[in-house]
């Protein structure tokens, strides 16, 4: 009888501890059954479709998705309006993802009352920098320290580039440089290509760009690159271009990681945000994504998972708010 | 080796079967596309594009190539039959191209679209096989301030649209103005007259509201005019290419303008950021200094010829930067560049060198689709037309879904029906009120070029506009410019004095 009533008080310990155990392992083995909306705020063709579609791909391939998400281009109110639906989204937030970069967060945080706290952080993927580009046939200056010296001198340097985390850099740079905007003036361009076209034109001093956009050119000498915003020089044929510290020793080092995200809506289940990050991990991870993805464009893989992204976005975040005095 | 030498290489790779079926498909996709409002060559390109990343590369090209060239012919289609352009070039094409319809000679206006088109095309990719990359090369040349002068000498089309009432028109041209700058500042990236809603801080899309402005308002005009007649012109109309095919006067009507255009509009498709619709623009503008037999606007054949050779000579311009540069002149230039990546290609000034095959290929696979697409537009000629036999009670829901659809397509959401929609009303308003409507469309395209280019200018130098006078360019559009303001002053006052000792008498 005693054996008997220590089974039964064991059992009626055990089984109340396995049943919820049960619903833990269920919470964390979150598997999307249904079809993944997945909005990108660019239109179709862009920098920022090519990477939503090139993860896409490789987590299908890689069985990582049963099938493929849909692409969701939601590009009205220059993608704000997409931001805001993810945002806002009620039902079906395990299954809505969106691309989300640096150069989207600078934006929405300076021109609406969206902000990070409106999303799930899930991975961070890669980063980009840029360098300046000169013209070697048709460029005053051969070196940027000449550009300083000249802009100090009451001549007007003219840089060109493109919007969002182009235009922020740029600010950066001349107040590194203690200039003011008509010393070193900057002509804001729809694209990264057309910046290109008016420096092989001759009709900028410098062109700001990003490795990819730039590496035809440099290979065909077309373009030389000048100086490295970046705390280190780039690899291969960009090695040539100094650092700011190293272009003259009394400025310090000038930089702007520009990154390439995924984040979720903010009421979306840690177990799917977990599910989507281990499964961009097993994407960044792949030879695809390393060599499809990464080397084509010329980009820098640095894979963070949810929790880290989270912090690194928040601290960006943070600094750029605080930047723009809001 | 010589140029011609390279392109008969490129034939050989493009005339395989495989590659003739995809050139085929691609022309009849593009004319699809571009027949349909609100689609467009960016949109065809980029949906098929995924489709393509298992093709050997010179075969995806080809089928993008190919749609987007024939997309050209496409827009004309419902510019002329329905009065609502297939695509933004296409909007000069419906200034000339739907009045001559409706004078009926429906069969004609599209004959004439289809064959200043191909003349364009052909003109375009002549000049590109054998001046492409000096061309690109001379493309760089221009500046802001040089694209400035251009732009202020396109903006004289206007004056063109003005017509009787100089103080309407001038009125409507200022809304488009206003309408355009509505959105970002392209200079700081600010919100501007977005009244902090979120929509409206992309700005008005371009194609829902020519859709709204030309086609809904025009659905509108027909429900109040209840007439369910069908014009016994183009009832009478035999529906049969033969009944469509130009006549000898027409086609020496039309042809030197159709040659002036093509080489016009080649080298605005070499320009940064000009395009087909920039090209179609200044083709009109340019061509209308020359005499007509019957006046721009009222239906003339000169005005179809004009814009439509203009646009096709400008997409095969488009190709010499792209090729030659890898600097897209485009949007779809744009996604292509984006196509060429993927398929592992190095798009830049090495294209040319590293892979000739392809890029001889590709241009070679346009000519291809250039004669495919005048074939194909030229045999829907007796389908095309029975559109206008249609009774107005059946053609007015069909055009509503049309521009309907059209700008859902264009903006993947109903922002753009909603653009459409009020567009369409305000429109019809203005019309009823004599106020047309051209003006507006037309400043509301150019306005935003020419102000990013003008801040960019005076950037460089400063604010100071002697910027525009010192560049060789410059100034000689700026010539240009003048001479074509005294030449519309002259005529305006020699026809006042005319009008008065006519009344005197």
């Amino acid at each position: 009888m005693d054996k008997l009533l220590i089974i039964a008080l064991t059992l009626s310990l055990i089984l109340p501890l396995h049943s919820k155990g049960s619903q833990e392992v269920a919470q964390t083995d979150f598997k999307p059954t249904k079809e993944i909306t997945w909005y990108c705020t660019s239109k179709p063709g862009g920098g920022s479709d090519i990477y939503t579609r090139a993860i896409c791909e490789i987590a299908v391939q890689n069985g990582l998705l049963d099938k493929a998400p849909i692409i969701n281009y939601k590009t009205d109110g220059s993608g704000e309006v997409g931001r805001n639906e993810v945002a806002n989204i009620g039902q079906n937030a395990d299954y809505t993802l969106l691309t989300f970069n640096s150069g989207d967060l600078m934006p929405m945080v300076a021109n609406t009352h969206n902000r990070l706290s409106n999303f799930t952080p899930i991975a961070i993927m890669a980063t980009d920098k840029q360098l300046l580009f000169v013209n070697p046939n048709k460029g005053k200056y051969s070196t940027f320290e000449e550009a300083i010296r000249a802009a100090k001198g009451g001549v007007q340097i003219v840089i060109a580039g493109s919007k969002g985390d182009d235009l922020e850099l740029y600010g950066m740079l001349i107040k590194e440089l203690g200039l003011r905007e008509n010393q070193m003036a900057y002509i804001t361009n729809d694209s990264t290509a057309d910046a290109i076209t008016s420096g092989l034109g001759g009709h900028v001093d410098f062109v700001m760009s990003k490795p990819a956009a730039a590496s035809e050119y440099v290979k065909a000498g077309m373009l030389v690159p000048v100086l490295a915003l970046s705390s280190s020089r780039f690899a291969g044929a960009l090695n040539s271009a100094p650092t700011l510290n190293e272009v003259n020793s009394m400025y310090n080092n000038v930089e702007l990681p520009v990154w390439r995200g995924v984040v979720g809506p903010a009421n979306m289940s840690k177990e799917a945000a977990k599910f989507y990050s281990d499964m961009l991990f097993e994407v960044s991870c792949s030879i695809a994504w390393k060599e499809g993805y990464l080397a084509t464009y010329s980009l820098e893989s640095s894979f963070l998972d949810m929790e880290a992204a989270k912090a690194y976005m928040e601290e960006y975040q943070t600094a750029y708010l605080k930047k723009i005095g809001k | 080796m010589s140029n011609i030498s390279m392109l008969l290489n490129g034939f050989s790779v493009v005339l395989t079967f495989q590659n003739v079926s995809i050139c085929l498909l691609g022309a009849i996709l593009g004319l699809i596309v571009g027949a349909m409002p609100g689609i467009g060559s960016l949109a065809g390109v980029a949906l098929l594009l995924p489709l393509t990343y298992k093709f050997n590369p010179t075969s995806a090209i080809i089928l993008l190539g190919s749609l987007y060239y024939s997309n050209m012919f496409g827009g004309s289609f419902s510019a002329i039959l329905l009065n609502i352009p297939g695509d933004s070039p296409a909007v000069m094409t419906m200034l000339d191209g739907y009045p001559m319809a409706k004078k009926g000679r429906p069969g004609q206006a599209l004959f004439c679209a289809n064959i200043s088109s191909f003349i364009g095309g052909a003109i375009g990719l002549l000049i590109l096989t054998f001046l492409g990359p000096g061309m690109a090369s001379f493309g760089l040349h221009f500046g802001p301030q040089d694209m400035t002068a251009l732009l202020l000498v396109a903006m004289t089309s206007i004056g063109y649209l003005v017509g009787k009432n100089p103080i309407e028109g001038i009125i409507m041209t200022l809304v488009g103005i206003l309408i355009s700058s509505i959105g970002m500042d392209p200079q700081s990236g600010a919100p501007r007259y977005n009244f902090n809603n979120m929509y409206l801080m992309g700005g008005i899309p371009f194609v829902p509201f020519v859709i709204g402005t030309v086609g809904f308002s025009q659905v509108l005009r027909l429900m109040s005019e209840r007439n369910d007649r069908v014009d016994d012109e183009i009832l009478k109309q035999r529906l049969t290419i033969k009944g469509s095919l130009l006549t000898r006067h027409d086609f020496r009507r039309m042809l030197p303008f159709a040659v002036r255009s093509g080489v016009l509009g080649t080298f605005v498709g070499v320009l940064p950021g000009a395009g087909a619709t920039t090209g179609a623009f200044l083709g009109y503008a340019i061509n209308r200094a020359f005499k007509s037999e019957e006046s721009f606007g009222s239906g003339a054949i000169e005005g179809i010829a004009s814009c439509e050779a203009a646009n096709n000579a400008a997409a095969a311009g488009a190709f010499a930067p792209l090729l030659a540069l890898g600097i897209p002149g485009s949007g779809t230039g744009a996604v292509l560049l984006g196509g060429l990546m993927m398929w592992g290609l190095s798009p830049g000034p090495l294209l040319f060198r590293n892979n000739p095959e392809f890029a001889w290929g590709l241009i070679a696979s346009l000519f291809f689709a250039n004669l495919i697409a005048l074939v194909i537009a030229i045999g829907l000629i007796p389908f095309l037309i029975k559109i206008l036999t249609v009774p107005v009670k059946i053609i007015i829901p069909v055009v509503t879904v049309i521009c309907f659809v059209g700008s859902y397509a264009n903006t993947y959401s109903m922002y753009g029906v909603v653009v459409m929609f009020i567009s369409g009303i305000v429109s019809y308003i203005c019309e009823k009120s004599g106020y047309s409507t051209a003006p507006m469309i037309l400043s509301f395209v150019l306005a935003p070029l020419l102000e990013s280019n003008m801040r960019k200018a005076l950037i460089t130098s400063q604010g100071s506009l002697r910027i525009f006078f010192t560049s060789p360019i410059a100034c000689t559009f700026i010539i240009i410019l003048f001479i074509i303001i005294s030449f519309m002053i002259i005529r305006y006052f020699s026809r006042s004095s005319k009008t008065t000792m006519e009344g005197g008498k």
